[in-house]
């Protein structure tokens, strides 16, 4: 068939190539300008028109950056809170919906339900402030690990995978004398890897990209993640009514091409690391809504 | 699934459970030990107190200062005051650009510190009606900071009013020097040179002579009719040329700050809004005819100001227009100070010389309109003001202390220094009576983390500010002493957070409306006022106007 094309295919074709590309330049474009005005001098920063490519090279930004202790102090932090994150979301999902997508399960609707109650209902930012602090994870990476661990949609999508695993492989496996523990990690979990990679994902990022729970948690700037830091940098001098303090030499801010330096610097490693997860997130995207 | 696998299910399941208990309670319970040993201790502290006289130091939990970075509580600045006053600080460090969001929960769930920056004049009702600040007699006051009770009399006695409520003064005014200098105006002057104009513009008329050059006699000679005269930032200047400038910020206001367009200004002795007064249609006409002109760059809907830090104007540093405002004569300072060896002047002035090495930036004044009215906005002379939360009030040697504190801060100059700038002879010295920074570059956050600008409870002692940048406040009273637009303060108004959202809305689309589209300005402003004043208007006028005449005694 691919040899006989018709017109309005190719039509289409190129209609959604120029609409995937258009697409991708938007998403481009503003990371090259930012990737740019990092490696530029100021006052290339504040000409007019688009900065694409470097014209100047400066590379006083990253210097600074990298004399920012605060960053790598909050590097660290986030990378812990990342994998400690993600680790403890992976196995309390992966623990609870299991029992969830047996039949056996005695009250499984009543359990169920519960799960689906706190997707609606939420206790606010006091209480939530007040139970945090009264179980005394205040101002420590548990904050920011535990009250998110389980995600009620994470859960039910992963519920919903292992229930469509074929239920005479599980019998088999017992014929074969297995245990349910044994059932659970060497037949469910091998086959729920791209559901787990999914979940892991969506954790991971949310977990790298999360700051306002570190804003209200943390007390302690050394223990601030690294987005709370960076936005804070990034936020520096836009506000008049900042500079409400005296003296002449109160307008010390970082310049914009700190400001994308830092910003830079904590992109990169989440776009590295990005290409090689994405197949994953798609399969595990589609296989939850299918399915679902 | 079998019973016997039931229950190794439940089993693990329990396990699991009670490590992830185990786990986060053995890190909460040192974590609460930690949390709840301050107010413990500190309690303690002022029994013993008491009983041994002054032996335990007074234990301060610090949020006077503007958390821009957490302070190093071993930094020398920070040891220095503990000797000095035997005190023990617990610092407080509340994200700057969340304040009130972050603030406001830590409150609300019963924690608070001892010594509180009221960032928002308009929250101190609240926090009263919340138990959190106590009154402070005038006595106390008195007694233990009588220098700078008489600094704040002779020189702001108006700050008073916005710590008081009710009769009584809930926190300790702060001043801002800078507020006592209108925002500037900055000429390109070398512009002026080429087309033919040598002096600075004063009047309406000059100002206008000089946009339609700017427009239309290719003033950086390029060529190309790619200039205009101004932008949104000298916009507040034309508007005070016809009376109080009804939006002092264009940006601020069009992203929904109220305090730049709903103000008040005195008129036959009663408090009125600035924006609806009948001078703004003749300021807005003229604009209009500005706009059809040309003179207005059109961009200026999104402002001069396109990147970074605020007081920046990407317009006037790319040659597009001929003014520029809004900033401080700090930003724009043009003499260099012979004492800095690579100084370049202001920030501002620095990247405009960056960018068009050749061309020359000069102060300028206000436009004089028709009836004899000019000026530019100026900032408020209150900086934030320092209260003392109830639970310091306990012990009352915690006021004195940090009465003491104010006190010192003002009377022994060297002390003062180090308070702001950091530790003597590494971050600063004085040469002669020159003061030497030796540590400019460092930004606000880093300032904080070394210890400066935190103990110093936001106090700005003009003497010494004087003495200290002195080539700077030379350079102010030479270039910035123009006349300028201050707003009458107004005690805490219900009607205010209530409406100002809806009339700052109201008075953007209005002016932008006007001055952009072809709508009669004269109909077109009175429908507006109606419109403004039917929508809570006139009931925050009023409002205004009676808690002033009490406030003033009236």
């Amino acid at each position: 068939m691919t040899s006989n094309r018709t017109l309005s295919d190719t039509l289409f074709m190129g209609f959604v190539y120029i609409g995937l590309g258009a697409l991708s330049i938007t998403t481009l474009l503003p990371l090259l300008q930012a990737i740019t005005i990092s490696l530029s001098p100021p006052d290339v920063v504040n000409s007019y028109g688009f900065h694409l490519l470097p014209t100047k090279l400066d590379f006083s930004g990253y210097e600074r950056v990298f004399q920012y202790d605060i960053i790598w102090t909050a590097y660290g932090n986030t990378i812990m809170r990342t994998l400690l994150g993600t680790a403890i979301t992976l196995v309390l999902t992966f623990l609870g919906a299991y029992p969830l997508s047996k039949r056996t399960l005695p009250n499984r609707k009543l359990w169920t339900g519960v799960v689906v109650l706190t997707m609606f209902f939420s206790g606010g930012m006091i209480p939530s402030y007040l139970l945090i602090r009264n179980i005394g994870i205040m101002n420590s990476i548990w904050a920011l690990v535990l009250p998110g661990a389980v995600s009620a949609f994470m859960l039910l999508i992963v519920r919903n995978f292992i229930a469509a695993l074929p239920e005479s492989l599980e019998e088999s496996a017992k014929i074969d004398g297995a245990n349910d523990i044994v059932v659970l990690f060497r037949i469910v979990l091998p086959l729920s890897l791209p559901i787990i990679a999914t979940v892991g994902l969506y954790s991971g990022v949310s977990h790298w990209n999360a700051w306002f729970d570190s804003m209200i948690y943390i007390q302690d700037e050394h223990k601030q993640v690294l987005q709370m830091i960076l936005r804070r940098i990034l936020l520096e001098g836009q506000d008049v009514s900042a500079e409400s303090g005296s003296g002449v030499h109160a307008q010390a801010v970082n310049t914009e091409t700190v400001k994308m330096a830092a910003l830079v610097v904590s992109v990169l490693p989440i776009l590295c690391v990005y290409p090689f997860l994405q197949k994953y997130f798609v399969k595990g995207t589609l296989m939850g809504s299918i399915k679902g | 699934m079998t019973k016997a696998g039931k229950l190794t299910g439940v089993s693990l399941a329990v396990a699991l459970s009670m490590g992830l208990v185990a786990g986060c309670g053995g890190n909460g319970g040192n974590n609460e030990a930690g949390g709840q040993q301050t107010p413990t201790s500190s309690g303690t502290a002022s029994q013993q107190a008491q009983q041994t006289e002054q032996a335990k130091p007074i234990s301060l939990e610090w949020l006077g200062y503007d958390s821009y970075g957490q302070p190093n509580p071993n930094s020398s600045v920070i040891k220095m005051v503990e000797e000095k006053f035997n005190a023990k600080f617990d610092f407080w460090y509340v994200d700057s650009q969340k304040w009130e969001d972050n603030l406001n929960v830590r409150l609300a769930s019963g924690e608070m510190p001892d010594v509180l920056k009221i960032t928002n004049r308009q929250n101190i009702p609240k926090y009263i009606s919340q138990g959190i600040i106590s009154p402070i007699p005038m006595e106390t006051l008195e007694k233990f900071a009588p220098t700078y009770v008489k600094f704040l009399n002779e020189n702001y006695p108006e700050l008073w009013d916005g710590v008081m409520y009710e009769g009584q003064i809930y926190a300790i005014p702060m001043t801002n020097l800078n507020g006592t200098y209108p925002t500037v105006v900055i000429w390109r002057k070398d512009w002026l040179d080429n087309v033919g104009i040598s002096k600075i513009p004063e009047t309406i008329a000059e100002y206008e002579e000089a946009f339609t050059k700017f427009r239309n006699e290719d003033p950086d000679k390029d060529g190309k009719k790619d200039t205009y005269g101004l932008s949104d930032f000298a916009l507040p200047n034309i508007l005070g040329a016809y009376g109080y400038p009804g939006i002092s910020d264009f940006k601020g206001a069009s992203k929904g700050d109220a305090s730049k367009s709903v103000q008040f200004t005195m008129k036959d002795g009663n408090v009125v809004l600035t924006s609806i007064q009948p001078e703004m249609k003749e300021a807005l006409t003229l604009l209009q005819k500005w706009y059809k002109a040309g003179l207005i760059d059109p961009e200026f809907l999104t402002s001069e100001n396109t990147t970074g830090y605020w007081a920046d104007s990407q317009a006037f540093y790319n040659s597009k227009i001929g003014i520029t405002g809004m900033s401080m004569f700090y930003h724009w300072r043009n003499e260099l100070n012979p004492d800095i060896p690579d100084d370049a002047g202001g920030g501002q002035y620095k990247a405009f010389k960056e960018s068009v090495p050749d061309g020359e930036a000069v102060f300028g004044v206000p436009a004089v309109g028709p009836n004899g009215a000019s000026g530019t906005p100026m900032w408020d002379t209150a900086s934030h003001p320092i209260a003392i939360t109830s639970k310091a009030m306990e012990n009352p040697e915690k006021l004195e202390l940090l009465l003491k504190m104010i006190e010192a801060a003002c009377t022994d100059y060297e002390y003062y220094l180090t308070l702001t700038n950091g530790e003597k002879g590494v971050d600063w010295t004085l040469d002669g009576d020159k003061f030497v920074n030796l540590t400019a570059t460092d930004t606000l956050a880093e300032a904080n983390v070394k210890g400066k600008n935190v103990l110093n409870a936001k106090v700005s002692y003009d003497p010494f500010i004087k003495q200290r940048d002195k080539f700077d406040y030379e350079f102010a009273d030479k270039y910035g002493k123009i006349s300028g637009y201050s707003a009458v303060f107004v005690p805490t108004l219900e009607e205010f957070s209530k409406y100002s959202n809806t009339l700052n809305k109201l008075t953007v689309d209005a002016y932008f409306k006007i001055i952009t589209s072809d709508v009669d300005p004269s109909a077109y402003f009175d429908e507006y006022v109606a419109n403004f004043r039917a929508n809570g208007g006139d009931e925050l006028e009023k409002a205004a106007d009676k808690a002033y005449k009490e406030m003033v005694g009236q």
